[in-house]
């Protein structure tokens, strides 16, 4: 029984891993990537993703997850993470995909702040097919003040850790660094400012209250793209829970399958 | 050092990394390490701690395999009707067979964070190849949800960690503000914990006793890691430090306390800490496991040393005196 296939892949100097599932029967004739978030949510929503990849592959399609450069079981410190470099690695993990499966239609899905790098991806290649953007960060500096104010409410519960024994050039996120640098980064993102269409069709999945308001949705009905917007009363997957348990929204998982499977034959 | 994905089980669905110490880096006597899944979160652990751990043990010599148990994670899910506890058990022997298969390694410790320490006991007593485990924040077998205690043993554990040292915690108190009621019940709390006849052992509690008996009669090295801030901590000192004096180990280097952090380790300085200390207990596990196997001392010395233990002279006490113990 082999359901998965785990691997490394990329540069030898930076090799990321990934999981390649591949399906049994009824082949479709597009590859799906998925962008996972990062730091704390990228461990809450790993369960999501990963039942996610499943549904698509039990559809047809063969789906390939896989994690940046400093993220998960890739190599690299997680300090060292940084937006060019996540986005090169989306880009790998395009490349790595396609010759795989030796498909040349690509449907990218991003959840989060891999919904981000997906558009930022999609609008810099041009030759995506389809676009999945699940509560993607639109606004990259409401996206770090959230991750602050979760930090805040985190250490009001717990005693407060002692000191780092090492000068710390980076900042604590619930236990992720984030550095100054990839701060920075991150504050300049904007995707209202992407004008060129990611993909020629885009669904927008939304269950997050505060991106409902983001006019992202506007934004993007007015480049070419075919968009469809979904809106769901589900639980922000990637916030921690009080009892640790790891949240899969299956009426979410279900919208994004059956568009998928309508969207690319 | 570097990584490899494998894929290994009865089914061939357990999903791992196995972690090799550098070209020529590694030792045929020493130990693999295997780090065992915290709860549903995946083979990578909280704030990636996992990943942080295994290069940290390979660069000191060590294979070290973190996989995932089926169900969690990217392993499949099983189709035969084995409750978890049992299938975890099974699995671990599986990851064990696979290093012994593919690395050549016939002796294990087991480590893991939470239902990773829990299931890092049971598959030490089930398999003789484990000479040693290093389970971190235990959940104690009366930490149930349906445990009358526990939301009195939450309370006392915010009033006394964490209220105390909170100014807004004291203005509410003086201006009337406080549940008086819910302090007085976690004082009684606290304070009926501490009479020895008030103490009721479950038989779950029982049986986590006689697996450590077991254990320390197999000669297999112990070591508790616990965050201060875990509610469960007085539960699993009172039952461990029991069978420890019955059989004369040295409790101080048996649990190992640390302060002010949470039970997943949820800021960078908990982690660094944590695997400064996860380094010192696994060189005392292989130098008072290599001394009891081979009658000599292997000790690993890890770069990084805190100046408050004198590491090497006490690893040689603890391994002297459980050579001792075992002879």
């Amino acid at each position: 029984m082999r359901t998965v296939l785990p691997l490394y892949f990329g540069s030898p100097e930076k090799p990321l891993f990934g999981c390649y599932h591949e399906p049994r029967a009824n082949l479709r004739k597009c590859a799906v990537v998925i962008c996972q978030p990062i730091g704390h949510e990228y461990i809450n929503c790993h369960r999501a993703l990963r039942q996610l990849a499943v549904r698509l592959c039990d559809a047809g399609f063969p789906v390939f997850r896989f994690d940046y450069y400093g993220c998960g079981d890739s190599s690299g410190n997680a300090e060292e993470g940084s937006i060019p470099q996540w986005v090169e690695d989306a880009s790998t993990a395009i490349t790595e995909a396609r010759r795989r499966t030796g498909l040349v239609q690509v449907c990218l899905i991003g959840l989060r702040l891999g919904g981000a790098l997906s558009v930022m991806i999609g609008a810099r290649r041009g030759d995506l097919e389809s676009l999945v953007l699940w509560d993607p960060v639109v606004n990259g500096k409401s996206y770090f003040e959230g991750l602050l104010l979760l930090q805040k409410e985190m250490l009001r519960l717990r005693s407060k850790p002692s000191r780092a024994q090492k000068p710390q050039s980076y900042m604590d996120v619930l236990g992720f660094p984030f550095s100054d640098f990839l701060r920075a980064e991150l504050e300049k993102i904007n995707l209202l400012a992407i004008g060129r269409k990611p993909a020629k069709n885009v669904l927008v999945i939304q269950s997050d209250e505060a991106g409902k308001n983001s006019g992202f949705e506007d934004h993007l009905s007015h480049t070419e793209a075919h968009l469809q917007y979904q809106r769901f009363d589900a639980p922000p997957i990637w916030l921690p829970t009080a009892t640790g348990s790891l949240l899969v929204p299956s009426q979410v998982l279900q919208a994004v399958v059956s568009w998928t499977c309508r969207t690319c034959s | 050092m570097s990584e490899e994905a494998v894929l290994f089980g009865e089914m061939k669905s357990l999903v791992g990394i196995v972690t090799d110490p550098p070209e020529g880096g590694g030792n045929d006597h020493r130990p693999a390490i295997i780090l065992l899944n915290p709860g549903m979160v995946h083979r990578v652990g909280p704030g990636r701690i996992y990943v942080t751990i295994a290069r940290k043990l390979a660069a000191m010599g060590f294979v070290v395999l973190r996989f995932d148990l089926s169900g969690i994670g990217d392993s499949a899910v099983r189709h035969d009707n084995l409750p978890f506890d049992k299938s975890a058990v099974r699995e671990t022997q599986n990851a064990m067979d696979f290093l012994q298969a593919t690395r050549g390694l016939g002796h294990f410790i087991l480590m893991g964070i939470c239902s990773g320490a829990r299931i890092s006991l049971q598959a030490a007593c089930c398999d003789p190849r484990v000479i040693g485990a290093l389970p971190i924040n235990l959940p104690m077998p009366d930490d149930g949800e349906g445990n009358p205690d526990q939301t009195d043993r939450r309370a006392a554990y915010y009033y006394w960690r964490v209220a105390i040292h909170n100014l807004d915690s004291w203005l509410k108190f003086v201006t009337g503000r406080a549940d008086y009621r819910q302090i007085l019940r976690s004082l009684q709390f606290w304070a009926k914990s501490r009479l020895p006849s008030q103490r009721k052992a479950s038989p779950e509690s029982l049986k986590f006793e006689t697996n450590v008996r077991l254990l320390a009669s197999r000669g297999v090295q112990l070591a508790f890691i616990c965050a201060a801030d875990d509610s469960p901590l007085e539960t699993l000192r009172e039952a461990v430090s029991g069978v420890l004096k019955e059989s004369r180990m040295p409790d101080d280097a048996r649990i190992e306390i640390m302060p002010r952090t949470d039970h997943t380790f949820s800021s960078l300085s908990d982690q660094e800490r944590l695997l400064k200390k996860i380094c010192e207990l696994i060189d005392a596990i292989v130098a008072a496991s290599s001394y009891a196997r081979f009658g000599q001392f292997d000790v690993v010395v890890s770069p990084e040393r805190s100046g408050k233990l004198a590491p090497g002279r006490r690893i040689r006490q603890v391994a002297s005196r459980i050579a001792g113990w075992i002879d």
